[in-house]
């Protein structure tokens, strides 16, 4: 290339370079719980049709086993948002000192949540569990409030213990270490059908925690504050995920394949235990219910106040608001 | 000649007799497993069958997704070992040639080395974040101190005529490491990178187990959440047989005395 | 100056100085407070583990597993050990797959163990007890084998019947190695109780860590951490010196 070329190309470069990083686009790390649920995975069905990256985004998703991992990859700066943490955590965590913020309700009630027992041990439903093991994912978790409330109200002795995955309960369930295990749908509906387990317990018997918002979005205050922006369009894009995973079939057709179920056992599982309602990212309910566990579970030694309330949750996307 | 003939015959005799006993055991072994697979003590499937097992590992070897979770593991092990056997040296050599730290600091090290290193992934998780870095670091600290033991005791055992002759050379401490203590150190060094090697594993599967979405450790536990117990079986195979073969491998840096 | 002819207190300075720029920092909030914890705190957060946390309890649950494990493993181990060397035939099926558990990353086989056993004291025994079988039958045989030539001699020179000359030489030989076997046993259980009751979130110290780590409690979290290292040290301490008490040699 002739000397005096030189120049004008390395402009031609300088500014396709800014163009470029322009026009790039902004990377969200996620680090979300439980995949192959419904409520969870969206997200990734969401990513897959493209729908992320048409408000500039790109996502990369880290999927933890559950309890406390998304909460602290958030603390720790490695992640911008915690998705599907147990709101538990979160009031928790804040009030410890964490800094950590709830910026959209993820799942609010726990229609999602049952447990069962094998056909054959006869058990059907809590009142008969005294003296029984009932499991629930990880201490802090929805289905630890489920399942502890589901034994206050059936007033047995039963003995809640922490088993992990759903999965790896059904394992123990079937081989007889616990007696009761917790999953969603559309686990094991095969099993349900074939008589072999029995369904003993629902999160839909607790009246008072349907309208309690169990899990939620979490982020960092580093990023709430300097990557505000990025936030409201992720959950705005997030809004559009939850409307066309209700009207289109693609994300049922994943679902179905991910969890091996037909289509019908999918569309029983989204439509009977994940209305659509109740993942819509406004308001974060019942938070006077939520503190009160944590204080019997002295998570906390006292209720926040409404100015810590305040501070704890900042809706960054109300779709109802903003659009 | 004879008794050249008469010795051999039954060195070759007893050898004959280790592979057959080997090979009876290994197929004792392989009865018993498949009895106790068959007999319906354990839950279906929580002791798989052999031909279950070996067609998972056929499966599992034709998956791309093992070679990439073994590329990320292989990546993060060694550069803990990279971080934790280093430091083990520096510190060894360092605690060798100088008397006082190695008497103020050994302690600590030879007390805390039967620590549970796992212990530690809350805090370095909180530290680091969910991403390779805790995998290195808790697979440093668990190599850091068999290395940092075994290169201390070994720095003991170097002739100090050798030390004589480097000091009179005037060499500087680097030179001193490079040109006298790490030559003389063989076999030592690499009696700690086999222990360190193994601990590494250990601590970045055990944290890929724990909390990533990627590795053999996440593999691992996938299968079991999923209840792929034969894959599991399978996995696991593989992976102790790859630390075998990195032992021999590292085995044969040994010096042949 | 003085600190450099005495290595015990430069150890103890280091440690002391680190700790005082640990709290000086954090104070200063030079660190994050959410990560990082005063170790005054830490120090503080003990009492409340014991009055809060069961930390009594948990430590007694803890060390009972342990107990059992190398309690189990040194019953059998030592027979195991004997027979490898005793009978060849033995010794050649078993003592290569001893050999071979010894080296391999055999925690790894956890969730193998969850699978059979259940999440609970079952898979935490069992794990300990196989590495600290692993140990003291290796152990016991190294020490039966190395028997000296000239105590053989003796046995035959008195023609000592087996029984005779198994208790009276080869054992007796053979005993520092057991005990360092069970040192080691010892050793081997603890860390692999408190190493599994962590990852599977299950009682004891180690499922105390995980919790506290969940309710990100972190001062106590820190604290329990630091407990358990001491236990961990002390432990290791006392089986050594129970060791040397047991043979002088």
């Amino acid at each position: 290339m002739p000397m005096r070329a030189m120049p004008m190309a390395v402009s031609i470069a300088c500014v396709l370079a800014t163009a470029n990083a322009a026009l790039a686009n902004d990377t969200v790390r996620v680090a979300s719980a439980q995949k192959g649920f419904w409520d969870t995975t969206i997200l990734l069905y969401g990513d897959s049709a493209g729908i992320f990256k048409a408000e500039g985004l790109d996502l990369e998703i880290t999927w933890t086993s559950g309890g406390a991992a998304p909460e602290q990859a958030v603390i720790s700066g490695s992640v911008d948002l915690a998705a599907a943490n147990g709101i538990l955590g979160a009031v928790t965590a804040y009030a410890k000192g964490a800094p950590v913020r709830i910026v959209a309700a993820e799942a609010t009630g726990v229609n999602d949540l049952f447990w069962y027992a094998k056909a054959e041990s006869g058990l059907k439903s809590f009142s008969e569990l005294a003296g029984k093991t009932v499991g629930f994912s990880s201490p802090g978790s929805s289905s630890n409030m489920v399942a502890l409330a589901l034994i206050e109200k059936a007033g047995v002795n039963a003995k809640p213990v922490p088993t992990g995955g759903a999965p790896a309960t059904l394992t123990q369930v079937m081989s007889g270490q616990i007696d009761v295990g917790w999953a969603v749908p559309p686990l094991f509906f095969d099993l349900i059908d074939q008589g072999t387990l029995r369904i003993v317990g629902r999160g839909l018997d607790i009246p008072e925690m349907r309208d309690q918002t169990v899990r939620v979005f979490e982020t960092n205050t580093d990023t709430l504050k300097n990557r505000r922006q990025v936030l409201v369009r992720f959950f705005r894009a997030y809004q559009k995920v939850l409307d066309w995973a209700y009207s289109e079939p693609k994300a049922l057709e994943d679902f179905a394949a991910d969890n091996k179920v037909s289509i019908d056992q999918a569309r029983r599982a989204r439509d009977e235990f994940y209305p659509k309602a109740a993942l819509e990212l406004a308001p974060v309910s019942n938070l006077d219910l939520t503190v009160k566990q944590a204080i019997d579970l002295k998570r906390l030694s006292a209720p926040l106040t409404p100015e810590q309330v305040k501070e704890l949750i900042d809706i960054v996307y109300d779709p109802r608001r903003d659009k | 000649m004879a008794q050249s003939h008469v010795s051999s015959a039954p060195a070759r005799r007893s050898v004959r007799a280790q592979r057959l006993t080997a090979l009876v055991a290994f197929i004792a072994y392989w009865v018993v497993w498949e009895l106790m697979a068959r007999a319906g003590i354990f839950y279906e499937g929580v002791v798989p069958s052999s031909v279950a097992i070996l067609r998972a590992l056929y499966h599992i070897l034709l998956d791309a997704a093992l070679y990439r979770n073994f590329a990320v593991t292989a990546f993060e092990v060694l550069v803990a070992m990279a971080i934790g056997g280093g430091a083990g040296i520096a510190f060894g050599l360092l605690g060798g040639a100088v008397r006082v730290i190695g008497r103020a600091y050994e302690p600590y090290v030879y007390y805390l080395a039967p620590t549970p290193k796992i212990v530690f992934l809350p805090i370095v998780f909180l530290l680091f974040g969910v991403g390779v870095a805790t995998k290195i670091v808790l697979g440093a600290i668990s190599a850091f101190f068999p290395m940092a033991i075994a290169t201390l005791a070994g720095v003991r055992t170097v002739k100090p005529v050798l030390l004589r002759v480097g000091h009179s050379f005037n060499l500087t401490p680097w030179q001193m490491a490079l040109k006298i203590y790490l030559p003389a150190l063989r076999a030592p060094v690499v009696t700690g990178l086999k222990l360190a090697f193994g601990f590494a594993l250990i601590g970045v599967m055990l944290a890929e187990i724990k909390l990533s979405n990627i590795g053999l450790g996440f593999m691992a536990i996938e299968f079991y959440n999923h209840f792929q117990i034969a894959e599991l079986y399978a996995l696991l195979m593989l992976i102790f047989m790859v630390a075998a073969g990195v032992n021999a491998l590292i085995d044969r840096l040994m010096p042949r005395d | 100056m003085r600190l450099l002819r005495s290595p015990a207190l430069l150890g103890l300075a280091t440690i002391a100085a680190v700790a005082g720029l640990m709290e000086l920092l954090v104070a200063w909030g030079a660190l994050p407070s959410y990560i990082f914890v005063r170790p005054s705190a830490v120090l503080l957060s003990i009492v409340g583990l014991f009055r809060d946390e069961e930390l009594g309890w948990r430590l007694l649950q803890t060390l009972g597993a342990t107990m059992a494990a190398a309690g189990l493993a040194a019953v059998s181990g030592v027979p195991i050990g004997w027979m490898i060397h005793r009978y060849r035939l033995f010794g050649e099926i078993f003592g290569n797959w001893l050999a071979a558990l010894a080296a391999a990353p055999f925690i790894l086989l956890y969730p193998l163990f969850l699978a059979v056993f259940g999440r609970g004291e079952p898979t935490i025994i069992a794990m300990a007890y196989v590495a600290a079988l692993v140990a003291i039958s290796l152990k016991t045989r190294e020490g039966l084998a190395s028997v000296p030539t000239v105590l053989r001699a003796v046995g035959a020179g008195f023609r000592l019947t087996q029984m005779q000359f198994f208790w009276k030489i080869e054992f007796r030989s053979a005993v520092p190695a057991i005990f360092s076997g069970i040192h080691l046993a010892l050793v081997f259980a603890l860390v692999n109780v408190v190493g599994i009751e962590f990852l599977i979130d299950y009682g004891g110290m180690g499922g105390l860590i995980a919790d506290l780590a969940d309710r990100y409690e972190v001062p106590s979290m820190y604290a329990a951490i630091l407990f358990v290292v001491l236990v961990s040290v002390l432990f290791f301490w006392a089986t050594e010196r129970l060791e040397r008490w047991l043979n002088p040699m």
